[in-house]
């Protein structure tokens, strides 16, 4: 089945809204870390699912392995948030935080999932926002998100998706990252949405670009 | 995108003529050839971000007059433009009202 990407403007209309909402998400984290944090310029694609692990793995870079949170949305949009972080992640966040021991890997584990939580609710619900005007002048009602919970531990990037378990025959990437100032710390935000909903992002992209 | 909401939040009384630049490589070409006596500048962009583009004003001693215009709301990316020699620094999603009054602020004829 072939793919029909975004047009330029809707791309890049997502784009900055993505950039918007992910400022938002980095200020929350810097204020909780105590650290500067480098944004990225938001990467958007639409990808059929069979490539989707392949471009998670180009991101997040190969032969790494990974640990991955994820966290579902639904309503008038569903689909995935996932934040993945390298193996030295998990320890300098401990560190950052302040944390003198050695955490265990449970405390590590619920350390990611908290932060987690922020950068989602922070990213997502920055792009909500911003489109609120449009959503709710079709009737759109609010959007709700799941538990944030463990999604892989240590395996590599490109595993991360496994295509077989998803009924998407493709999907929206959207993928920022957040790295810390003079420390050895990445995490990468992926969005996913399957078909319906970027058929309904399309069209409320387009409105929103006819707005300006 | 990002271009074209500044714009239109510019107050409409302003008489400009309006340079784009999709970069900050871009923008310092434009600045350099002396088509911008006032750049709105975006953190957050490929090839050359805006504290790239300020450090490169500053070496160069450009006399520039810079505004910021960034979605990076931390505290540390404020002080750290106006540092680099940025003017002020206004917070996406840009308001209009922002940035009439940094402009009269500076004595800026609108």
């Amino acid at each position: 089945m072939s793919v029909r990407p975004l047009t330029e403007d809707q791309r890049d209309a997502m784009q900055e809204i993505t950039n918007i909402a992910m400022g938002q998400a980095g200020s929350l984290l810097a204020t909780l870390l105590g650290v500067f944090v480098n944004l990225s310029v938001p990467r958007i694609n639409v990808l059929a699912l069979s490539d989707v692990a392949d471009a998670i793995g180009s991101m997040v870079g190969r032969n790494i392995e990974i640990t991955a949170v994820r966290q579902s949305f639904h309503g008038y949009l569903r689909g995935e948030a996932i934040v993945i972080y390298g193996r030295d992640g998990c320890k300098e966040l401990g560190d950052l935080m302040g944390y003198d021991e050695v955490l265990d890997r449970t405390d590590e584990i619920e350390l990611l999932l908290d932060v987690s939580n922020i950068l989602v609710g922070a990213c997502l619900g920055g792009i909500i926002d911003q489109i609120k005007g449009i959503t709710e002048a079709h009737g759109a009602g609010e959007l709700s998100f799941s538990a944030p919970s463990l999604m892989a531990e240590n395996v590599p990037a490109e595993v991360l998706i496994n295509p077989d378990k998803l009924t998407w025959t493709h999907a929206l990437l959207m993928e920022v990252n957040f790295t810390l100032e003079g420390r050895n710390f990445i995490s990468h935000l992926c969005m996913l949405m399957p078909g319906g909903s970027i058929e309904k992002m399309r069209n409320i992209l387009d409105e929103f670009v006819a707005s300006f | 995108m990002a271009r074209k909401m500044l714009i239109k939040a510019l107050p409409s009384s302003w008489d400009v003529d309006i340079t784009q630049a999709g970069n900050g490589e871009e923008a310092l070409a434009a600045y350099r050839a002396g088509k911008a006596d006032v750049m709105f500048l975006d953190l957050t962009m490929p090839v050359m971000d805006g504290f790239q583009v300020l450090e490169a004003l500053q070496k160069e001693g450009l006399n520039s007059f810079v505004i910021v215009v960034s979605a990076d709301i931390q505290p540390i990316a404020q002080e750290r433009v106006k540092k680099l020699g940025a003017i002020a620094f206004i917070k996406k999603p840009v308001a209009s009202d922002a940035i009439e009054s940094v402009l009269k602020q500076y004595g800026v004829a609108l």
